[in-house]
């Protein structure tokens, strides 16, 4: 299935992309993915699907959009 | 006393007059420095109800016991007075080598008094105090008079100054200092202006009174080292604040069109990516090693300091996409001396009032020229629309009638920083309990919101973060006076500020001691309040009522179809009250006044409202 990951701040520079569409097996849960684009897993980050904040092992589906972000905390 | 130096300036601009004041100890201990002591001071000595912009109101600038000692991000002052956007107490911080300098020339506060009978720089050398001429500058903006004090003294002095817009008392007028900081939103500039004050320069060569200045000195520098080591890792400095406006467009948390939309397909072309490749210079205040002012060429090829708050407002909410004209936006804000979010809070309501039928005039959404023209107008007062929007959206929606107060974006007066909480309750809490109007500084929770907790909710754990991320934000980096990005972008342990206050001031505390006086604090603010506006209920604590009207939640998206709701909203606020130890109305009672050390200042509110 396709799944579009979005990166922000510095993640953008620090892993390579901006943005991209990744075909990744069904079943694939947000932390997966977060592993497929070499990310730290320590990191402090925020994960959402679609908008919305993901929940651990939380299943993907064809289409979704994925933004993965530091922890920002307002200007 | 190690850690203050123990005296104020008190300089009188109608008389030409000044004196140095010496406070005690315990007052040091009990209000720490910056928005501690303004509070304190402003509420002693203003007797309420006088007019902000006139000579009876006061200028503060205050500082901390760490201000301006090499240490992580020391380089800020506190600006306050009664704010003549709100008329409660105001305030705002900003990087300026003042915070150094005045410290060294001997004072933890500056207290400006009175009027000058013409437009007055005010020259403060140690114990040298001078009132200066600046009929050459008056009229002038920031970039041109800094350069002409800069001529005068050099550029190792530590400069505030006013635009046009502070000059012309616009209500939402800043301080300025150096060639990119800007402080004091609630209309410090504005109370600047009205007493013809242009400029204040300080040059100090005094040391810094500490406890153990050669700890301080080695512990500040390997930590200031430690910070940009630190930031390197993290690259949050890469595309610094403004790294924050893709997110926001992505989780429906976008101001757009005078925060009608929450989102929009072209936020990418003014986002931190686009931002770090235009980048052609990076700024930072005094003591920092995490510097995050990126400068742009706007499309005139001036220069313009660009983070999150200005491009999203002067951007998007004006459905402005393109970085050179947003970049012109924010030079003249900064040039003219506006406050860049309440600027462009006012532009998007009033493109939103011409749209929605309660005026009529010529200009819109997307009309960077009109934004450009507007600005003018508005910090020269020069036309009636700009006469009208120099007096804030809250004022111009009086004016203009037809229900427009509901999507003038402020709350007390002060317009609402880059946060479209038209689904984020405990944002918009913290937009509502703001101690100074909408702003973001005190408390910003929509992370937690997203991720510790669900968005939907209106649990006391948002009221209970809310209050932690204020005693840390809007207390502790707002009397210790620093900044607070080390902390909350990159991690930098808070233990670290209990050390570097040991190190000044040989007290040994803890952060509980610390949250002790930040609640001191807030209770201080909220008599300020008060006695100003003694009727006042919970509905002064609600943010704009457009956020509640399902007429104008979003069609699609993550958020399609939500909205805020009333009842929800105020028993939210009920929970803050309730740990805060406020009555319902939202005034600390006599008991929390009494835990606090604030019993006395109750009793002189109590001429003007009932305490319970």
């Amino acid at each position: 299935m396709k799944i579009t990951v979005k990166l922000i701040g510095p993640f953008v520079q620090l892993f390579g992309f901006s943005e991209k569409i990744l075909d990744v097996p069904e079943g694939t849960t947000a932390d997966d993915l977060i592993g497929l684009v070499s990310i730290d897993k320590s990191r402090p980050k925020i994960v959402t699907r679609n908008g919305r904040a993901v929940v651990p092992g939380e299943a993907l589906a064809e289409g979704d959009r994925v933004v993965i972000s530091p922890i920002y905390s307002g200007g | 006393m190690n850690g203050w130096t123990g005296q104020f300036l008190r300089v009188n601009l109608t008389e030409k007059t000044f004196k140095k004041e010496s406070f005690s100890e315990d007052f040091a201990r009990k209000w720490i420095g910056g928005r501690g002591f303004a509070v304190k001071i402003l509420y002693d000595e203003l007797a309420p109800g006088i007019d902000p912009l006139g000579p009876d109101n006061k200028f503060i600038v205050a500082l901390g016991p760490i201000a301006g000692i090499p240490a992580p991000n020391t380089g800020k002052a506190v600006v306050a007075g009664k704010s003549p956007s709100t008329g409660g107490y105001g305030d705002g911080n900003l990087g300026t080598r003042v915070a150094e300098q005045l410290r060294k020339a001997g004072y933890d506060a500056l207290i400006v008094e009175g009027r000058a009978s013409g437009p007055t720089m005010l020259y403060i050398d140690d114990d040298k105090v001078e009132f200066l001429p600046a009929d050459e500058v008056w009229g002038k903006g920031t970039y041109e008079t800094n350069d002409w004090i800069y001529a005068k003294y050099g550029k190792s002095v530590g400069v505030l100054n006013i635009g046009q817009a502070g000059e012309n008392m616009v209500r939402y007028a800043v301080v300025r200092s150096l060639e990119g900081r800007a402080g004091g939103r609630t209309g410090m500039g504005a109370v600047m202006g009205s007493k013809l004050l242009k400029a204040v320069v300080v040059k100090g060569t005094k040391p810094i009174p500490q406890a153990d200045p050669a700890g301080m000195k080695k512990v500040g520098y390997d930590d200031l080292r430690e910070v940009n080591r630190i930031d390197k890792k993290t690259g949050w400095s890469i595309q610094s604040t403004n790294g924050v406006l893709a997110w926001c467009n992505e989780v429906a948390a976008l101001p757009v069109r005078n925060f009608r939309k929450t989102h929009h397909p072209d936020a990418w072309k003014v986002d931190g990516e686009r931002l770090n490749n235009a980048r052609i210079a990076t700024y930072g205040c005094p003591n920092c090693t995490m510097r995050c002012g990126i400068t742009i060429h706007d499309d005139e090829g001036r220069e313009s300091e660009l983070d999150y708050e200005n491009v999203g407002l002067l951007g998007p909410n004006l459905e402005i996409f393109d970085l050179a004209q947003l970049g012109s936006l924010n030079y003249l804000c900064d040039d003219y001396g506006i406050d860049t979010m309440s600027g462009g809070c006012v532009l998007s309501f009033y493109a939103d009032a011409i749209d929605h039928g309660a005026v009529t005039g010529d200009y819109g959404f997307n009309d960077p020229e009109g934004s450009k023209r507007l600005l003018g107008e508005i910090a020269r007062r020069d036309t009636e629309i700009g006469r009208v929007l120099a007096e804030g959206s809250m004022r111009a929606a009086r004016k203009f009638g037809h229900d427009s107060i509901d999507y003038a974006m402020q709350v007390k007066g002060l317009e609402v920083a880059a946060y479209n909480c038209k689904f984020i309750p405990g944002m918009a809490l913290a937009f509502g309990v703001s101690p100074i109007g909408a702003h973001h500084k005190e408390s910003w929770v929509i992370t937690f919101e997203l991720k510790q907790s669900v968005r939907e909710s209106y649990g006391p754990e948002k009221a209970q973060k809310v209050v932690e991320l204020q005693r840390i934000r809007g207390g502790l980096f707002e009397y210790i006076v620093a900044c607070r990005f080390p902390w909350i972008e990159n991690g930098w342990s808070l233990e670290n500020y209990p050390k570097y206050f040991k190190l000044v001031s040989g007290l040994d505390w803890t952060l509980d001691d610390f949250w002790t006086v930040s609640d001191r604090v807030y209770s201080m603010i909220k008599l300020f309040w008060l006695r100003e506006y003694p009727q006042a209920d919970r509905k002064m604590d609600y943010p704009p009522a457009v956020w509640f009207d399902p007429a104008n939640a979003d069609t699609e998206g993550p958020i399609a179809g939500r909205h805020l709701e009333y009842d929800k909203y105020d028993g939210l606020l009920q929970l803050y009250y309730d740990i805060r130890g406020y009555d319902r109305r939202g005034i600390p009672t006599k008991a929390t006044l009494e835990r606090l050390g604030t019993a006395e200042e109750g009793r002189a509110a109590e001429k003007f409202a009932k305490l319970t």
